[in-house]
């Protein structure tokens, strides 16, 4: 329980927060800590702080203060691949990246956590790619004290299915490139698909190991592919031909290579016609030639996350669409705007 | 106690229909019964062991009194009529009571549940089931102020309406200026403008010669 008191008769008591000081262009932090005891010297400097009256902390046997909280609340938070800050300050706790990787954050389970009252957590978005030390989440308990069985469930919440963050590291895939296309199979256009891509997966931490070039014959395309797994390709991706004219056979050739599940078609712009399948664990993507012309595709939305290991899939890919719309900026300056958020 | 499954199949084929309150109340009966003790509220060792306490008539307290075999006829179920989606179950050799309260917010959450299920109804009846019980309920340690005349057992308690004659049990009378009246004819009756009256056919009476014969025919 919290005890307001006058200033005047606080002398002896335990400060139940920091009191904050701020003094413009020099100063801003605590003038007190929480837990200080007061003596009759520090009574003008808190008048003068405009400070009339206290908290003191009584805390109840079934209550916990704020700080106590914050760090149950983190700890059920927190999943594989994060860290917790070390001290709580003010009932909050931030959470890091505790890797390189792609951010998990279940959705679900994280509004559940923000129902339960005077509790809160707020993160970056789902499928964030992060560096080791990035700040991804925040933790509050909100009053300064709190009933023990409040912070028990919302801990309970949190861990309903073992955490609501983990940051997954990303696979350095083998990945084998089939460019496909009359065109530049004959040697009419530069291919421009394998630099692109090659300096994507790149920066992803995977490398490009086997590159092939295919006319627009299925079979062919089809070979390529076998080809390249046979060899020891983790990571299949296809260029061109994914269009809906006659000699857009990509697609084709990824069936006949033996694919299965096969998903055509993301809700993401650019990128409508692009097409993921599975040949065994071995993802396939069949890009479509957007991903020359734009520098952001839904190529850079599924790739980072088929390297952390997720399966992606029709509903994956529909789900895309609420934040799927890139707004084409004179200036790109992806990820930091909301294209892929959601 | 059988699985959650087998509960909710025989609950909702005694209260009619499958919807969400029977989840809610097949998950509240099992949640409440862990609570106090009771593994098996049904079987005859446990059950004159359990009251429970119903602060609603919805679909809910039908799936309760069917997980917790409580009864209004045995006085084991007890009607609050608070409005509120909650329940109090009571183990009277402990006396420890837990009141579970189903949350407002799991109300919030059906759609994050079960967001591929198309239909308001049908996507409650999934969530209910996906979500844990941290989410579904709170849940309150209480103490329940138990009165002799609400036990289960032999009614112990009569008195006569000093206006009609009524005979009234289990200490329910109202008493006002000093009279003892039955709750008819106390203020706030649930009917009004009672007026007795004849009816056709007064005399039926079940044809015994259908069935077997009572166990008191002369031979």
């Amino acid at each position: 329980m919290l005890k307001t008191i006058r200033v005047e008769d606080a002398v002896g008591t335990r400060l139940a927060h920091d009191v904050t000081e701020i003094r413009p262009g020099e100063f801003k932090g605590p003038a007190f800590r929480m837990g200080h005891t007061v003596c009759e010297e520090d009574l003008c400097h808190l008048q003068r702080l405009g400070k009339n009256h206290l908290y003191v902390l009584g805390i109840e046997e079934d209550e916990i203060h704020e700080n106590q909280a914050a760090v149950i609340l983190a700890e059920a938070l927190a999943g594989d691949g994060v860290v917790l800050e070390n001290e709580p300050r003010e009932g909050k706790i931030s959470i890091f990246a505790g890797i390189d990787g792609l951010l998990q954050v279940d959705t679900t389970v994280l509004a559940a956590f923000n129902l339960v009252d005077e509790v809160m957590c707020a993160s970056l978005h789902n499928h964030t790619l992060v560096r080791k030390g990035e700040m991804v989440a925040a933790t509050r308990a909100i009053p300064l004290v709190l009933k023990r069985a409040v912070v028990e469930r919302a801990a309970a919440v949190a861990r309903q299915r073992g955490s609501v963050l983990a940051v997954r590291p990303l696979r350095r895939a083998h990945v084998g490139l089939v460019v496909t296309g009359n065109e530049v199979f004959n040697g009419l256009i530069e291919d421009r698909f394998a630099p692109i891509l090659s300096e994507k997966l790149t920066g992803l931490g995977s490398e490009v190991v086997a590159v092939d070039f295919a006319p627009d014959s299925s079979e062919v395309i089809s070979s390529a592919i076998r080809s390249h797994i046979a060899r020891g390709c983790d990571l299949m991706i296809i260029t061109g031909g994914m269009s809906v004219d006659p000699d857009d056979v990509t697609r084709h050739g990824i069936r006949l290579a033996g694919a299965q599940e096969l998903h055509y078609g993301s809700a993401v712009l650019p990128g409508a016609m692009f097409m993921i399948a599975y040949v065994g664990e071995v993802p396939l993507l069949g890009v479509p030639g957007c991903a020359l012309h734009h520098r952001v595709t839904v190529l850079d939305l599924v790739l980072p996350r088929v390297l952390a290991g997720e399966r992606i899939g029709k509903a994956e890919l529909a789900f895309l669409g609420h934040g799927g719309l890139c707004r084409d900026c004179a200036q790109c300056c992806y990820p930091h705007c909301p294209f892929g958020k959601s | 106690m059988k699985p959650f499954h087998e509960l909710l199949a025989s609950s909702a084929e005694a209260h009619g229909h499958l919807c969400p309150g029977q989840v809610v109340g097949v998950r509240m009966a099992m949640l409440g019964c862990r609570l106090i003790g009771l593994d098996d509220p049904t079987h005859p060792a446990q059950i004159k062991k359990l009251l429970v306490y119903s602060e609603m008539d919805r679909c809910a307290a039908d799936a309760i009194a069917h997980v917790t075999g409580a009864k209004l006829g045995r006085r084991s179920l007890k009607f609050i009529d608070y409005g509120i989606m909650a329940a109090t179950f009571m183990n009277l050799v402990s006396a420890k009571a837990f009141r579970v309260l189903s949350t407002e917010e799991a109300r919030l959450l059906v759609g994050h549940y079960a967001p591929e299920i198309r239909g308001k109804r049908q996507q409650q009846l999934m969530a209910y089931q996906r979500m844990p019980d941290s989410v579904l309920y709170r849940v309150y340690e209480v103490k329940i102020a138990l009165s002799e005349f609400d036990l289960p057992g032999p009614a112990n308690h009569k008195v006569i309406c000093s206006r009609c004659g009524q005979a009234i049990r289990d200490h329910r009378e109202v008493v006002l200026n000093g009279a003892i009246l039955c709750r008819p004819c106390a203020p706030g009756c649930y009917y009004s403008s009672a007026s007795e009256i004849s009816w056709p056919d007064m005399n039926w009476t079940p044809d015994l010669h259908q069935a077997c014969k009572p166990a008191n025919t002369l031979r």
